[in-house]
């Protein structure tokens, strides 16, 4: 009884520790979709398409490096998502709109937030 | 698990902070996170020389644009200012009767509030340190009212705590006041029981006692029974009835409820009475576009920027007609949002523009509701300010400052910031008020939706000449990056809010163009 719970957990937390695509798509309708748009195809000359793009379909380190330190209108995500969050979003970038890159693993994630100073936060609490 | 870290927010990361390293670690962060401060200049530099002869290209007409060109058309210089957008003022705006507005990959929305009615969709308030926007103010005679930005009587419900007050909707008057009572009570207990003295000279006891006594409502003995200033049960009135307080909650119930976490306004930064013009925002920008309609060009979008050692050219197109044109200066100055910058062509350098990279943008947007009657003067008593909630995106609700008693009246349902911001944006515009009424219906059960009328809501991230609603720098970056933009590249500076110390503020906006003006008209006055 207690192999079969022990199993059942294993089981149960295996994808968890991995990437999860499933809450990849509901992080990117709510972090992502308002910019590169619900089909991943962005707008033109501001928003680049996630579609067949280089950066995503990459180096998975590279990729989280921009979801951790953002870049001009991309904002820095360091604060407001885990590494595992950070996961599970590329890993479903990386495995929709047409694209079939292999996931992006938190540990990756994790490696890359080590490598980053330890400030960067969004500016003041309170909005001006 | 999952719900709980997508909620991550500032306050959970401060939460975080706070239970890691202090309150000492939380100000710290704070402090690197740049809570706007003051503004270091008061009037515009003094300069003397003439620009006669000399063009200075300016890309951009909001506040650093048009600063820039008010100031430098008065030494003399010919100024040109490009403006993609058809109208003067850039980010700040106001959404009245007629305004519209289309945000990349939406649909337009026409603002149909009632005559009188508005939001300002960008910036609403100025504190009184900003001396720089404040001076232009006085100089145009742009009429300032009071902008209520504390309001001790607003309400305020927090669910995400315990205790008592978990989910009870409580006036900030309360809450403020038993706290400090409470406070100040353990605080004055420890130093009679000798515990603080260490810490407190034998001389200074008596008045670190009266201090702690007085401003928190302490009685003989030291203890915290309540006080008239946390308000009444039973109002006092004329005859026989003195009024009624209530017992104090519990300080176990206070810290329990988080509701001390939204006390943030106050003091400097964000003082509790700042201004507002009177009918909105966009009367500033209005003021300076009056001013310097001879020289702006609207509906140009600039596509192209070139230099030699001797001028600048710019390519630019009438977004009107298709048409492309140019014009040529000897100096420019690019007032156009680093986020936008990026992506246009330009001759910078690559260390330029790998500096330009290191900002980044921070998605903010707003939702006013225009409601048919004031249920929150008329029914509450509460005359402007914040009404504070724990809502996962929404954590004020602001009330309007504008005609107090007048029948209706446009609120801020929603001020979002970063995920927030991100989320509530990819929502219809429909989604977003419901969002809006909903979050707003909690608190004033009853009378939110069914007062409701109509709404506009806009995003600056969505924005297509601002991509963000302000720029972010980091420690690093703007230790790395940001000075190096201060630098012209060749013949072409930048400016604006982006290049201040007062991020997201009219005054970083206009200082910048005051330094940078300087700049150029001493290079101009050598060649
Ligand atoms: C939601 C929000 C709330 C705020 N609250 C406050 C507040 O309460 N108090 C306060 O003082 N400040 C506040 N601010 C900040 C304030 O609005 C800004 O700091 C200030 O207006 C920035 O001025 P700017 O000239 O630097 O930039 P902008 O106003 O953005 O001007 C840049 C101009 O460049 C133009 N442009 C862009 N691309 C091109 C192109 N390709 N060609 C030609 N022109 C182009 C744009 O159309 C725009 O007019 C707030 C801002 C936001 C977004």
């Amino acid at each position: 009884m207690k192999v079969a719970v022990t199993l059942f957990a294993l089981l149960v937390a295996a994808p968890c520790a991995a990437q999860d695509v499933a809450a990849g798509e509901v992080l990117y309708k709510q972090k992502c979709a308002a910019c590169h748009q619900p089909t991943g195809k962005g707008v033109k000359g501001a928003f680049p398409a996630l579609a067949g793009d280089a950066l995503v379909l990459g180096d998975p380190a590279l990729l989280s490096r921009m979801l951790l330190v953002g870049k001009g209108g991309m904002p820095t995500f360091k604060r407001l998502m885990t590494d595992q969050q950070i996961a599970d979003v590329l890993s479903f970038v990386r495995s929709s709109f047409g694209n079939s890159a292999a996931p992006v693993l938190p540990d990756v994630v994790a490696a890359m937030r080590a490598t980053l100073p330890a400030s960067g936060g969004p500016t003041g609490p309170l909005g001006n | 698990m999952e719900q709980q870290e997508s909620g991550t927010s500032r306050r959970a990361f401060l939460e975080r902070l706070g239970a890691v390293g202090g309150t000492a670690m939380v100000m710290a962060a704070m402090d690197a996170w740049h809570v706007p401060t003051a503004s270091a200049a008061t009037a515009p530099p003094a300069l003397t020389g003439a620009g006669k002869g000399k063009t200075i290209v300016i890309l951009g007409a909001g506040h650093a644009g048009q600063v820039a060109a008010f100031e430098l058309n008065k030494l003399g210089y010919r100024c040109i200012v490009l403006e993609a957008r058809g109208f003067a003022g850039g980010r700040v705006q106001t959404a009245r009767r007629g305004f519209t507005a289309t945000e990349l990959g939406g649909e337009t929305q026409r603002c149909d509030f009632d005559p009188g009615e508005y939001l300002n969709i960008g910036p609403w308030r100025i504190p009184f340190h900003h001396r720089s926007t404040l001076h232009y103010t006085k100089q145009f005679g742009v009429p300032l009212e009071t902008m209520v930005n504390d309001n001790d009587a607003a309400w305020m419900q927090h669910n995400d705590g315990s205790g008592a007050l978990k989910g009870k909707r409580v006036r900030q008057y309360e809450v403020k006041t038993d706290l400090r009572g409470r406070v100040n009570e353990l605080i004055a207990k420890a130093a009679t029981s000798g515990q603080l003295d260490q810490q407190v000279r034998a001389e200074d006891r008596e008045l670190f006692l009266d201090y702690l006594a007085s401003s928190g409502r302490l009685k003989k003995d030291l203890a915290y029974r309540g006080s008239d200033l946390r308000g009444y049960v039973k109002p006092p009135g004329a005859g026989d009835q003195p009024g009624t307080i209530d017992d104090p909650y519990g300080l176990s119930d206070l810290l329990q409820s988080h509701l001390w976490r939204d006390f943030q306004v106050g003091e400097y930064t964000h003082p509790l009475t700042m201004f507002q013009p009177v009918g909105g925002m966009d009367q500033i920008a209005k003021a300076f576009e009056k001013r310097n309609a001879p020289m702006l060009r609207f509906n140009c979008e600039v596509q192209q920027i070139r230099q030699t050692d001797k001028a600048v050219t710019v390519n630019y197109v009438d977004t009107k007609t298709g048409k492309t044109a140019s014009v040529t200066g000897d100096f420019c100055l690019c007032t156009i949002p680093l986020s936008v910058l990026r992506s246009i062509d330009t001759p910078f350098s690559d260390d330029f523009r790998a500096a330009m990279d290191d900002a980044t943008y921070v998605p903010v947007g707003k939702i006013g509701l225009q409601m048919k009657r004031r249920f929150w003067e008329e029914d509450d008593g509460i005359y402007g300010g914040h009404v504070k909630l724990d809502h996962p995106a929404i954590r004020q609700i602001s009330l309007p400052s504008n005609n107090f008693q007048g029948q209706k009246g446009t609120l801020l349902g929603a001020y979002l910031l970063f995920d927030g911001a991100t989320e509530v944006s990819a929502m219809s515009l429909k989604e977003r008020i419901d969002y809006a009424l909903a979050a707003g219906e909690a608190v004033f059960p009853g009378s939110y939706r069914a007062n409701f009328e109509r709404g506009f809501s806009w995003f600056w991230h969505l924005a297509k000449y601002n991509l963000g609603g302000w720029a972010n720098w980091t420690a690093e970056a703007r230790k790395d990056s940001y000075p190096k933009l201060l630098n012209a590249d060749g013949r072409i500076y930048l400016a604006g809010e982006h290049l201040s110390y007062l991020g997201g503020w009219q005054a970083g906006a206009i200082e910048s163009a005051w330094q940078q003006i300087e700049k150029i008209h001493q290079r101009a006055q050598q060649a």
